[in-house]
């Protein structure tokens, strides 16, 4: 499957969804629309999470699976933490927008 | 279970050289402190054979026999002094949680060039040459004679040991931010005011140490 991509390759800047299809019926929506703060995620990050989330939450789990050490998996899921918090900026101006 | 892969593996290459001066990414806590203490331990025993002290967090001097204790304490004096600052400086520093046994077992890891310092000093030539260079500054020791071919495992063994120091500080500042999760300026201003803390605690405290069992006359190597 084609990887969603989130950042535009001419300007860096975040992309938006502009339109969904139903692939049954051929249906098309088109608007502009947020992507989620976790969709925004790049793929690794967004594959380390779904195995985290698979793992119960444990970093000890995540830190077996990945053959890597506690602090290293602990600092990479804050690091995620920071950037899923930076995409999420945007959606409250937005929101606070439409208030 | 089987290993998942959510980031693209490093090459060969980089893996070695991540095991080499990063090895905190793969290995930390209550592991990398018993393999940790298990080195300086080892360090101590072959520091034991060769007379060679670990006197200060990056302190590598040759001299005075002793006890095997003494040479293992000082190994250990010199692990937590390092650790125990740096641990306090990342409570400062760092606003992320992280685990007290991730700061001590990496700093333990972190010793292991001193493994092979401590390998290095053991030959008799090395003895020879610091008791010739003590005669020569006339220090009290009898005079010695030496030939070229320990001055060559002298000099081998002094570059050898420079390097090890270079590596152990570097593995030292990785422990730290890896433990820690510091990374940039913060990280390198706090090491290196940790490192030179826990090189005059180490020292104030191994002197002590000595004083107190061998006597006031026992203060330097």
């Amino acid at each position: 499957m084609k990887v969603l991509p989130t950042i535009c390759p001419a300007c860096s800047n975040q992309l938006k969804v502009k339109s969904l299809i139903c692939l049954q019926c051929d249906t098309e929506i088109q608007g502009q629309y947020e992507l989620s703060a976790l969709a925004s995620l790049n793929g690794d990050d967004q594959s380390f999470i779904l195995e985290f989330m698979k793992a119960s939450g444990s970093l000890k789990e995540m830190a077996k699976l990945l053959r890597l050490s506690y602090p290293t998996v602990r600092n990479r899921l804050d690091e995620i933490i920071e950037r899923v918090k930076l995409a999420e900026k945007p959606e409250e101006n937005s929101r606070k927008e439409n208030l | 279970m089987t290993e998942k892969t959510t980031n693209s593996q490093p090459s060969p290459d980089k893996r070695l050289s991540q095991w080499l001066f990063n090895p905190f990414k793969f290995i930390a806590g209550f592991r990398a402190l018993l393999l940790g203490v298990a080195i300086i331990l080892l360090s101590a025993f072959f520091g034991w054979l060769g007379n060679t002290h670990f006197d200060g967090v990056i302190d590598v001097h040759t001299g005075l026999q002793g006890p095997l204790w003494f040479f293992c304490t000082e190994g250990l004096i010199n692990w937590v002094c390092m650790a125990i600052p740096l641990f306090f400086f990342g409570l400062i520093v760092s606003h992320r949680s992280f685990r007290m046994i991730d700061v001590l077992g990496t700093q333990a890891l972190a010793r292991w060039p001193y493994l092979v310092t401590s390998l290095a000093m053991l030959p008799g030539a090395n003895r020879r040459f610091a008791e010739y260079i003590m005669s020569r500054l006339g220090m009290g020791a009898a005079a010695v004679s030496i030939n070229y071919v320990d001055m060559l495992i002298f000099a081998f063994a002094m570059l050898l040991s420079i390097l090890m120091v270079i590596w152990m500080v570097t593995l030292m500042y990785r422990a730290y931010a890896v433990s820690c999760n510091i990374k940039g300026a913060k990280a390198i201003i706090t090491f290196i005011i940790g490192l030179l803390s826990a090189e005059v605690l180490s020292k104030i405290v191994i002197i002590a140490l000595l004083t107190n069992r061998f006597g006031a006359n026992s203060t330097s190597f």
